[in-house]
């Protein structure tokens, strides 16, 4: 999913991690949620939710796909390599 | 001192962590509270894809020194299938599986879930295959 593209209110922030919308204010309070306060309310970037949509903080989540550019590479030279490998232990054992 | 977590690291993530030092391979490799894991046929194994890479071989070897245990897989091939065939979906996979198995560890890291009988591995070995950004996270619970 593309994390930059949404926002949520702390009311669906509240359903969706099942707490309260008391509690997820405090936490914005606190910086454990990032949040941009507009006028009187505020909205949450689906990339402060990453922990909910992926399972991984968001740094973690940008660290993932940073690997996964490079696997499909990665992928394919040690399929290769484990074919022979593997091919030469078993013609010898 | 508490004790380290044991995790063997299959080859596509310690490659991936020379490739890049911004992604999760990289960080999991740089995390002091992990006691990593080797077998001597993945070692085999990351020396051949290095060259087909182009990382140097001395850079894989002096990684794998400093930060790694190695276990011996001793056993020929087909007595590693008839032990480990059930656990993959690929049988070029199975030496991860017993050398995971063989280290006694907690975690395999692989980014190659897929081919792997996850499911199976944790029941029958208590081993919990996971991605390494998935590793990093459980130790920020801790």
């Amino acid at each position: 999913m593309d994390l930059s593209a949404k926002v949520y209110t702390p009311e669906q922030v509240a359903s969706m991690l099942q707490l309260s919308k008391n509690t997820i204010y405090d936490l914005i309070s606190r910086g454990e949620i990032i949040a941009k306060r507009i006028g009187k309310v505020y909205r949450i970037p689906a990339k402060s939710l990453s922990f909910v949509f992926e399972g991984l903080d968001y740094d973690l989540y940008l660290a993932e796909q940073e690997d996964l550019k490079n696997l499909p590479k990665i992928k394919k030279s040690l399929s290769k390599t484990r074919s022979k490998l593997w091919l030469k232990k078993s013609r010898s054992s | 001192m508490a004790q380290k977590i044991k995790v063997f690291v299959d080859s596509d993530v310690i490659i991936s962590s020379q490739i890049s030092n911004l992604g999760a391979a990289y960080f999991l490799l740089n995390e002091t509270d992990l006691q990593l894991y080797i077998s001597n046929l993945s070692l085999v194994e990351l020396i051949d894809v290095g060259k087909k890479l182009k990382i140097e071989t001395r850079r894989l070897v002096s990684l794998v020194k400093k930060r790694f245990n190695q276990v011996n897989l001793k056993e020929n091939s087909r007595e590693l299938k008839r032990q480990f065939n059930d656990y993959t979906k690929d049988p070029e996979d199975i030496h991860v599986v017993a050398g995971a198995t063989l280290a006694g560890v907690d975690f395999l890291l692989t980014y190659n879930m897929k081919d792997y009988k996850i499911d199976k591995i944790k029941r029958d070995f208590n081993l919990i295959c996971l991605r390494p950004a998935q590793l990093l996270q459980y130790l920020r619970s801790l």
